[in-house]
């Protein structure tokens, strides 16, 4: 019977560096059938069942309570429910897998640096056009909470599912709010990042859920898991 | 006696007593006595907006009682409210690829039901049914009733008559004496024509009434010694920007976007950007006088009785040379009739007080109960309709009640007081 439930992402670097940092920290992960079976386990920790999933659902699956523990990144955690981080604890940063939420603007919005002159700007077009200034992202409760935080009220969202940084060129949107690691693609596609727009910066980490149940005994393997992640880290 | 914590809609209702619980939080309990009790306040209500208008002395005409459609667009609150009131929709995806919503209020439904049958002419509504929003805990459902009134002849005395429906839908659950908010977006708005500030910033002052967060960061912004960050961007750049005039700022800006493959019509056009740039350049030597913002935060800050606040609101202006009498003045009468309608109540002016959407015009209040709960909010919006494509601003006003809040205050704070 296994106690706990722990979910890395099923594919791509993101499984390569997860699955790494665990082995660094004396809990190497088996995936039996390779890169096509879903399930797997922990060397030394039978009561552990590995799940293999997208790193978007396990950040949904934590929130909801059906894993008790994950590897998924903050960005995802955030989007994935609009209390989605009150949900669950982030326990353990892994140091991979960073990347920015940023807000970019066109590069020709020379008159536009900053969050103040956004909100400037937004204001004066809504009160000039019969529309609102429209922000392409799949950021959607990011963004939401980031313009309340900086008193934005006159904007609207585009939700956007792919090839955020092409919005504003293709009309869908005026402006973006997107991740990135390097800022080149938002480069290449015309697009500056404000100097205070940085909405969040993202990692992956060791989530555990609030709302899953915990044995006592779930509670003593979530435990341990997260203190030899830590141990490790730090250490290393 | 049980804690009722929603109170059931019209149709499906299990009746139950003892603690329901569902997802592990406690939900809807009802008791056989307290739904007759507020069956019959119900029916009250409904009676009460039933007879508005048909009595009392040219009061206007009678209110027609509709029940517009429970499912609308999302995308009809996004267009008028913007984020911060579509992120407390509950949403659903229809088969036909669009958002729906459940409706948060019966304001718009009603509007676009006058805008489709009867536009321009006047017209009286009266409601009572479920809405639904977001809450911390997850979506909730409410009821509402409440009076709108479109187009009428004389606007303050449609503004009376929804006072009049206020107090006689509170008076069904025994209270009298409400806490009470009065704001002014007309003297608001006045006054922002007349303070001496560049142009630029009174839009964008007029944004943010409503939102004291948002002002307030605003207003830091545009005291003296505060100014904007300096900026960072490309040097080079800026340099060559800065030795540009108007014309070949232009030019610059509309190369910088075509080659980019950004439209030159749509969106932000160049001659905005270039505008607000050299306004920007402007403006670090024209800014705000400190004066204005200063007496803007006292302005703000004024929450007091309607005489004491309206004197001090006198003194302020007299100082700064500005008269707004006559726009003080209709504050005033309105103050007094809504006072008259709650004696002894405690009203109190704030001059900060406002909702943060564009469509609100003359003046909006607040009734509210313990714990400072909003039992009732309404005031005037002239300019609803013509966002919805009348062409022009078309006076209106009207109130909301919030029924299950006025039931759970009728019960007293611990609920069910003398029932046993």
């Amino acid at each position: 019977m296994n106690e706990l439930i722990l979910a890395l992402p099923s594919k791509g670097r993101l499984e390569e560096q997860a699955r790494q940092v665990f082995s660094e920290a004396g809990m190497r992960i088996n995936r039996p059938g390779g890169a096509r079976s879903y399930q797997g386990e922990v060397e030394g920790r039978p009561d552990v069942m590995v799940r293999f999933l997208s790193a978007g659902e396990i950040a949904r699956e934590l929130i909801r309570g059906n894993l008790h523990l994950g590897v998924t990144g903050a960005d995802l955690v955030h989007e994935a429910a609009e209390n989605g981080a009150d949900m669950v604890d982030f326990a353990v940063p892994l140091g991979f897998g960073r990347a920015d939420v940023v807000i970019a603007v066109p590069r020709a919005w020379i008159d536009v640096e900053r969050m103040n002159d956004l909100s400037d700007v937004a204001a004066d077009f809504s009160a000039r056009r019969n529309r609102w200034l429209r922000v392409a992202t799949k950021y959607v409760n990011l963004t939401r909470r980031h313009f309340f935080r900086h008193g934005i009220a006159e904007y609207r969202i585009v939700e956007s599912l792919g090839a955020t940084e092409a919005a504003p060129a293709s009309g869908a949107a005026d402006f973006i709010v997107d991740i990135t690691s390097t800022g080149a693609t938002l480069m290449a596609n015309g697009l500056k990042i404000l100097d205070d727009g940085v909405i969040l910066q993202s990692q992956a980490g060791l989530v555990v859920s609030r709302r899953a149940e915990f044995s006592p005994a779930a509670r003593r393997l979530a435990d341990s898991i997260v203190s030899a992640l830590q141990g490790s880290i730090s250490g290393s | 006696m049980t804690n009722r914590k929603t109170a059931p809609g019209k149709g499906g209702r299990a009746m139950k007593n003892g603690r329901a619980r569902e997802n592990g939080r406690a939900r809807k309990v009802y008791d056989f006595r307290e739904e007759n009790i507020f069956e019959k306040r119900r029916e009250r209500l409904l009676a009460l907006l039933a007879a508005n208008g048909r009595e009392g002395s040219g009061t206007g005409q009678r209110a027609e009682l509709i029940n517009p459609p429970t499912l609308v667009l999302a995308s009809d609150y996004f267009d008028l409210a913007g984020e911060e009131f579509g992120r407390r929709l509950v949403i659903s995806d229809g088969s036909d690829g669009l958002k729906y919503c459940l409706r948060p209020d019966f304001t718009l439904p009603i509007a676009r039901h006058y805008m489709k049958t009867s536009p321009l002419a006047p017209a009286a509504y009266g409601y009572l049914g479920p809405v639904f929003r977001q809450r911390s805990q997850g979506p909730c459902e409410f009821e509402q009733a409440g009076l709108e009134l479109i187009a009428q002849q004389d606007a303050d005395q449609a503004l009376y008559r929804v006072f009049d429906f206020a107090r006689d839908g509170l008076a069904l659950y025994g209270i009298s004496s409400p806490g009470i908010r009065l704001g002014s977006i007309a003297l608001f708005e006045a006054l922002l024509q007349r303070l001496d500030m560049p142009d630029v910033w009174r839009p964008r002052l007029r944004r943010r009434f409503g939102s004291s967060k948002a002002m307030e960061a605003l207003l830091l912004r545009l005291s003296p010694g505060a100014g904007d960050a300096e900026s960072s961007g490309n040097s080079d750049e800026e340099r060559l920007l800065k030795g540009l005039d108007r014309e070949r700022l232009l030019d610059w800006i509309s190369r910088k976007m075509l080659g980019d493959g950004l439209s030159l019509i749509e969106g932000r056009l160049p001659e905005e950007i270039a505008s607000r740039y050299l306004e920007k350049q402007a403006l670090s030597a024209a800014r705000v006088p400190g004066d204005t913002v200063g007496l803007l935060r006292r302005y703000l800050s004024i929450s007091d009785r309607p005489e004491p606040a309206l004197d001090l609101v006198r003194q302020l202006l007299e100082k700064a040379g500005i008269d707004l009498k006559d726009q003080v003045e209709i504050l005033r009468s309105h103050a007094r009739q809504l006072s008259l309608r709650f004696p002894g109540a405690p009203l109190k002016l704030e001059l900060g007080f406002s909702p943060r959407l564009h469509y609100y015009t003359g003046l909006v209040f607040e009734l509210t109960g313990q714990n400072a709960k909003t039992l009732a909010s309404g005031g005037q919006y002239d300019r609803l309709l013509r966002s919805l494509g009348a062409g022009r601003d078309i006076s209106a006003s009207g109130c909301a009640l919030w029924v299950n809040r006025l039931e759970k205050e009728a019960t007293g704070p611990e609920g069910g007081q003398g029932n046993e």
